[in-house]
This record gives C-alpha cells, structure tokens and sequence, in this order.
C-alpha cells in the first residue's frame, strides 16, 4: 500500500518521537523511508553595503547544514539499526510547507508522516500551522502523529 | 505499530474511498477495525403534544440506522474479503468529531482514519471541518485521506 514515507523533522523532540514511530511503522508494513529538513534561505530584506552580508550568508548556510546533518543523522541511525531503508534530504525553501511538499513529489512518496507539532508549536492545544497547511495542500495521505502522553 | 484502526464513514464518496484505503492498510498492518458513523440525532423545536412525536422518532431513527448500515455493510465485506476483523458502530451525536473521538477512546483505537471531507466538503484543496476538528481534539495519531478530485 504505501512503498515510500517521507517525514519532515526539525529536530524538535515530538518531530523525533514521530520518525521514531514512522520507522517502526515503515518497518511493519515493509515500506522506506525519506527524511527531510525545509530551512528558510537566507533573506536580506535592504542592505547598504551587501558586501558586508557576504560572510554573513555563508555562515548562515554552515550553520543550518550542520544543524541539519546532526539532526538527520538521528533518523539515519535509528533507521538503520531497525533494518529500514531511509535516505535524506535537507533543502532551502522560504515556504516551508511548500518545501516538504514538493520534496514529497520529486521523490515520488506516497505518504507523508509527519507531527502535529514543530519547534514553534503550543503543546497539543492546536495543529501545528506547518502541519495544517501541508495537509490542506496535498493531495497525499497525512499521517499526523500525535505524542502518547 | 497500529493495531485498532477507527474508520470514520459518512456516506460520501469520499469517505468510502478514505475507508477501503483504511482496511487495505489494517490488511497489511494485521490490525483490526471499527467501523463508524455518526448520524444526527432527532430534534424537534417545539411540539404540542410530544406524544405525537414518538413514532416520528421512531421512524427517524429506524431510517438513519438503515442508511448507516448501507454505508457501514460495504465496507465490512470489502474487510472480510482482506481478512480483516471488522466491527461496526452507528451513533447519534450533533458533532461528528466528537463521537469520533470519543469512541476511538473508548475502543481502544490507535490510529483514527478520515477522508479530508465527507458530504459538506467545498473544495478538494481544503480540509473539511469535521476531519479538521478530529485533528485538534484526537489523543491518537490520525490518518486523512485526500480525495483526489470530484
């Protein structure tokens, strides 16, 4: 049924907690896995000297390649040691729910499993605004994991 | 991973395609299945004599019964004919969400599964209020089905 799940994670701790079930859920239904990170590009709105934001923007591209690899490389372990076949993905996009929605066509998934909640969300009051919006704009089945607590 | 699947049924097209996708993924899960729909239930504003009013009732309820189990019967032997335990349920509750969710809780469901919307669904690019609301107040995980076009 589904052959190909891809999460969408930030590194939040319910964002771990629902690749840590997707990976079992892949698992049991023989499926594999994608995992992708959205950040915003770098974005200068008005600079006087753009010169000066040079340094600046390479940093910024360091700083969240490496934040995303530490964080990838969580799923990528956990999947592993499950048998589960997973690969990663880290892409810019200033619309985040774009990002992970058009990562879920280029590499053809068929389901995306996701949080109710990312790093900006109120605990378990509401859905998630990035949550909400991919479902309202996919045309893919949403899995929308919830913590068990 | 998922072993009690709360499949949500209004009769909508919709909805009966987001169901067989459900006992196809319990099927393969080996997961069992509840089967429900939610109907309105009986109202009536005002009435002299509510004696009056029994048989209407009655019959109401007995026609609403009927439609949920030409809506629920399908789907329990599409189940079958994947080998997966079905069982169906026909409550009456003024907010669908709501029968939903409780009932997930109180059949021990951990994965609720709904289409993206069922009859009062405007546009197949937005999600309908009753998926939304399940989304919000669901303890469990929930899986929505989008309809592919009309």
């Amino acid at each position: 049924m589904f052959k190909h799940i891809l999460v969408p994670t930030d590194g939040s701790e319910l964002a771990k907690a629902a690749l840590r079930k997707a990976v079992q859920f892949a698992k049991s239904i023989g499926a594999q896995l994608t995992q992708v990170i959205v950040d915003e590009p770098f974005a200068v709105i008005a600079v006087d000297d753009p010169l000066v934001y040079l340094h600046t923007q390479e940093q910024y591209q360091e700083a969240t390649r490496k934040r995303a690899a530490e964080v990838l490389k969580f799923g990528e372990e956990y999947a592993q040691s499950e048998g589960v076949r997973i690969n990663s993905v880290h892409v810019y996009d200033p619309v985040i729910y774009l990002g992970i929605i058009t990562t879920a066509k280029e590499h053809r998934c068929d389901l995306i499993f996701m949080a109710s909640h990312g790093r900006r969300g109120i605990a378990a009051l509401v859905l998630g605004s990035t949550t909400y919006k991919v479902l309202t704009h996919t045309t893919l089945p949403v899995l929308v994991w919830r913590g068990t607590n | 991973v998922f072993h009690q699947l709360l499949i949500a049924h209004d009769g909508s097209e919709p909805s009966r395609i987001a169901a067989h996708a459900a006992i196809d993924l319990a099927a393969q899960l080996r997961a069992q299945v509840t089967l429900l729909t939610v109907s309105p239930p009986f109202h009536i504003e005002k009435a002299e004599d509510p004696v009056l009013l029994l048989d209407v009732e009655k019959d109401y309820v007995t026609a609403r019964t009927h439609l949920a189990q030409s809506w629920l019967r399908p789907c329990e032997q599409y189940a079958q004919s994947r080998r997966v335990e079905a069982a169906s349920l026909h409550v009456f509750d003024d907010q669908p969400w709501r029968a939903i969710v409780e009932t997930a809780k109180r059949a021990a469901c951990d994965l609720i599964c709904v289409g993206s919307h069922g009859h009062s669904g405007l546009l197949t690019l937005m999600l309908g209020s009753t998926s939304y609301r399940v989304l919000v107040h669901a303890t469990v995980p929930v899986l929505v089905h989008r309809a592919r076009g009309e």
